[in-house]
């Protein structure tokens, strides 16, 4: 039996290049990672990391799950396409070993098995079966070109807007299955066979349709079908479609622990290919949907970076709150790209900056329970006397680290890419704190406990956001709250809950006050104020217009006061509000039972 | 008898003159960043920096400085800022001044 016709010339060729540019672009990749991340692969690949790594291939490349938690027709669309067209080639490679035993057959005796195959035997199974993985990948395609024409149908309030190189994908994709019905109906019209797809439409073009034109169509058809694959294949590597290739090894690389970080790696390109522009993390960007800006979400953000042709104004708009990320199905670090990113457009290395830094400590007290304010909280006065009555209550000594002024952590400038001058900064804190010999540092600033948590060396000292501390004085029984009937509402904010993972503490403080209720977006979907410090571009007004968004779905809830545990949420959502806005350590100072 | 010196200098009195400046980058600032020419000059950014509070660094007065086209030493004052943003709280213009501690840098060093 032979296996080739001319027809299969576009498929072969576009298939070898393709396999060849991914073979090359993932050696390049690994090759260009730092030893210290070649070193975690190799000790990573002998270990339980690779089973797990299997697992996550199969349910999130094939299956697509974490889609479906956002999205379920979308979570179809994805699914069908990828384990149905994955089916197809499984259970077609099953057939032909059916009808031919275990002997070699060439790729496009595998692909074009149906114009092959007309002189075997037929076989009613495969025949059904794979006229029904067919339906279900052209299931995904109708729904593909239904999301094109109206997106809202499929829950996506927009959808993305595309590159050249995607809409040529994009386009040979879409009638990849459509040519492969038409090709396998006209080879089971002209000699029989076929499932009830393949085989119905068979009969009805052998009725309608003369014996000679049915062969020009045949022959017609399977050239389109073998044309639209290997113009997909050539498109594949420098499209979207790259994702195909790229999340896998992406998911073994974050198995065996790889991260992105400050400094941009070539474990980024993993992360930046992998994406498929699917376009999820639009719909949650409150830049988009209060502001209507669309040309800066992680989508476009990416695709950028990817090209070659991100600039600072896309790289710097963006409030870094991370509700894309948290919906993200292929689970991109989205926040670090971004953050590396910056770093490399705005970082300048430069020894004599911040050397007035020494002979700046003004800290007052002594304890081993030290309190940072922050920035922000100095600006807010009275969340810093709040915190006072709270340590006066619990009768906690406390050294002030910056109470009559200090050094700002260091956040804000990382965020804003200049990452080493923020090292500075970083150590002279680090310092002042070893200096005081303090073994719990309290801070108020949920911006100051992410990155005392992340990016400073503390060990032996326990960094508490001022919910979690106050919660443990509330539960060792050292500050006691009188509770009354104030329905509160609670503002999470995004570098607390999102960024740290502390949803359920300042929860449980306000519970011990009053009545707690949720509002609509909450928790790890909560809003983001508008005024995070990671965002320089938009404008006052944006943020205030971001601002008054916020306060309103606060105030949906019915609540007379609106809670958060951050200051310059309180700042910015109080901006917005007609209610009164206060910090946790407000609300609790009130309440304390002497 | 000297006046009495209550801490409170202010600058020397002296001449700019904008006609012999060269204002090109000055109006490549404020052409990036208009909302700047609606500074009031009332210093509350000055008066909460974090940076001014451990040093000399003066942001109403480099920023001021650098729009009338004197832009000797301003990228070296500017990198004392830390970015904290509270100067962008209290503008009562609601100015974007991390943005424009941005600008000014770009426009005066980072090459």
């Amino acid at each position: 039996m032979k296996f080739y016709a001319p027809f299969c010339l576009p498929f072969i060729i576009g298939a070898t290049t393709m396999f060849a540019i991914v073979l090359g672009k993932w050696l390049v990749w690994l090759l260009r990672l730092p030893r210290a991340d070649k070193m975690l692969i190799l000790r990573g690949l002998p270990s339980r990391a690779t089973f797990g790594a299997i697992g996550e291939v199969f349910c999130e490349s094939l299956l697509h799950r974490r889609i479906f938690r956002v999205n379920p027709v979308l979570g179809y669309m994805h699914m069908s396409l990828a384990f149905g067209w994955f089916l197809l080639i499984s259970v077609g490679w099953i057939e032909t070993v059916a009808h031919l035993g275990f002997r070699y057959v060439p790729l496009q005796g595998h692909v074009f098995f149906k114009y092959f195959a007309t002189s075997l035997e037929h076989k009613p199974f495969f025949d059904f079966a794979m006229d029904l993985l067919l339906l279900f990948v052209l299931s995904g395609v109708a729904l593909a070109w239904g999301k094109r024409l109206r997106s809202k149908a499929l829950g996506m309030r927009r959808t993305t807007k595309h590159v050249l190189g995607d809409r040529i994908a994009l386009s040979a994709l879409w009638f990849i299955f459509p040519a492969r019905l038409l090709a396998e109906s006209a080879t089971c019209a002209l000699y029989g066979g076929g499932g009830f797809l393949t085989g119905t439409l068979g009969e009805w073009m052998h009725d309608r349709i003369g014996m000679l034109a049915l062969m020009n169509l045949e022959s017609a058809a399977w050239w389109f079908y073998s044309s639209c694959l290997g113009l997909f294949f050539v498109a594949l590597p420098f499209s979207r479609y790259m994702h195909i290739f790229t999340e896998i090894p992406l998911i073994f690389l974050r198995r065996y622990r790889l991260r992105s970080g400050e400094k941009a790696t070539s474990y980024d390109r993993f992360q930046l290919e992998a994406c498929s522009r699917c376009g999820i993390c639009i719909d949650p960007c409150q830049l988009q949907s209060v502001l209507g800006v669309d040309n800066v979400q992680s989508v476009y953000f990416l695709r950028d970076r990817r090209y070659k042709m991100l600039r600072p104004e896309i790289a710097d708009n963006c409030l870094m709150c991370g509700r894309c990320a948290t919906k993200c199905p292929v689970g991109i670090d989205l926040n670090t790209l971004r953050l590396n990113s910056r770093d490399r457009l705005r970082n300048l290395p430069d020894k004599r900056r911040y050397a007035y830094l020494k002979e700046t400590d003004r800290s007052q007290g002594s304890g081993k329970v030290g309190y940072f304010a922050g920035c922000m909280t100095l600006l807010t006065p009275r969340i810093l006397q709040a915190m006072e009555q709270v340590f006066t209550a619990a009768g906690e000594q406390v050294w002030w680290a910056d109470r009559d002024g200090g050094v700002c952590c260091g956040r804000p400038l990382k965020l804003s890419g200049e990452t080493d001058a923020a090292r500075k900064m970083m150590r002279y804190n680090t310092e002042l704190f070893r200096k005081h010999g303090i073994t719990t540092l309290v801070t108020s600033c949920p911006i100051c406990l992410k990155v005392f948590r992340e990016d400073y060396a503390l060990e032996g000292i326990e960094v508490l956001h001022h919910s979690e501390y106050i919660l443990r004085l509330l539960r060792t029984g050292r500050l006691r709250l009188s509770h009354g009937d104030t329905r509160y509402t609670y503002h999470d904010p995004c570098e607390l809950g999102r960024g740290s993972g502390i949803y359920d503490q300042p929860r449980a403080v306000i519970e011990a006050m009053g009545q707690l209720l949720e509002p609509a977006e909450t928790r790890e979907n909560a809003l983001c104020c508008g005024s995070s410090v990671a965002n320089t571009a938009i404008s006052d007004g944006q943020q205030a217009a971001i601002a008054r968004s916020v306060a309103a779905e606060l105030e949906a809830t019915g609540a007379e006061t609106i809670v958060t545990a951050c200051p310059l949420c309180k700042k910015a959502i109080a901006r917005g509000a007609t209610k009164e806005v206060h910090d946790l350590a407000e609300i609790v100072a009130a309440h304390i039972r002497r | 008898m000297a006046s009495i010196n209550f801490g409170y200098t202010i600058s020397k009195p002296r001449a700019i003159d904008v006609d012999r400046n060269n204002l090109r980058r000055s109006d490549e600032i404020l052409h990036e960043m208009p909302e700047l020419q609606t500074c009031i000059g009332c210093g509350s950014c000055t008066a909460v920096c974090t940076a001014g509070n451990l040093t000399e660094f003066n942001f109403r007065r480099v920023h001021t400085l650098v729009r009338r086209g004197e832009y000797q030493g301003a990228y070296e004052e500017m990198n004392k800022c830390m970015l904290c943003g509270k100067c962008r709280l209290v503008c009562p213009r609601g100015i974007n001044t991390r943005g424009v501690v941005m600008l000014i840098k770009h426009k005066l060093g980072d090459l």
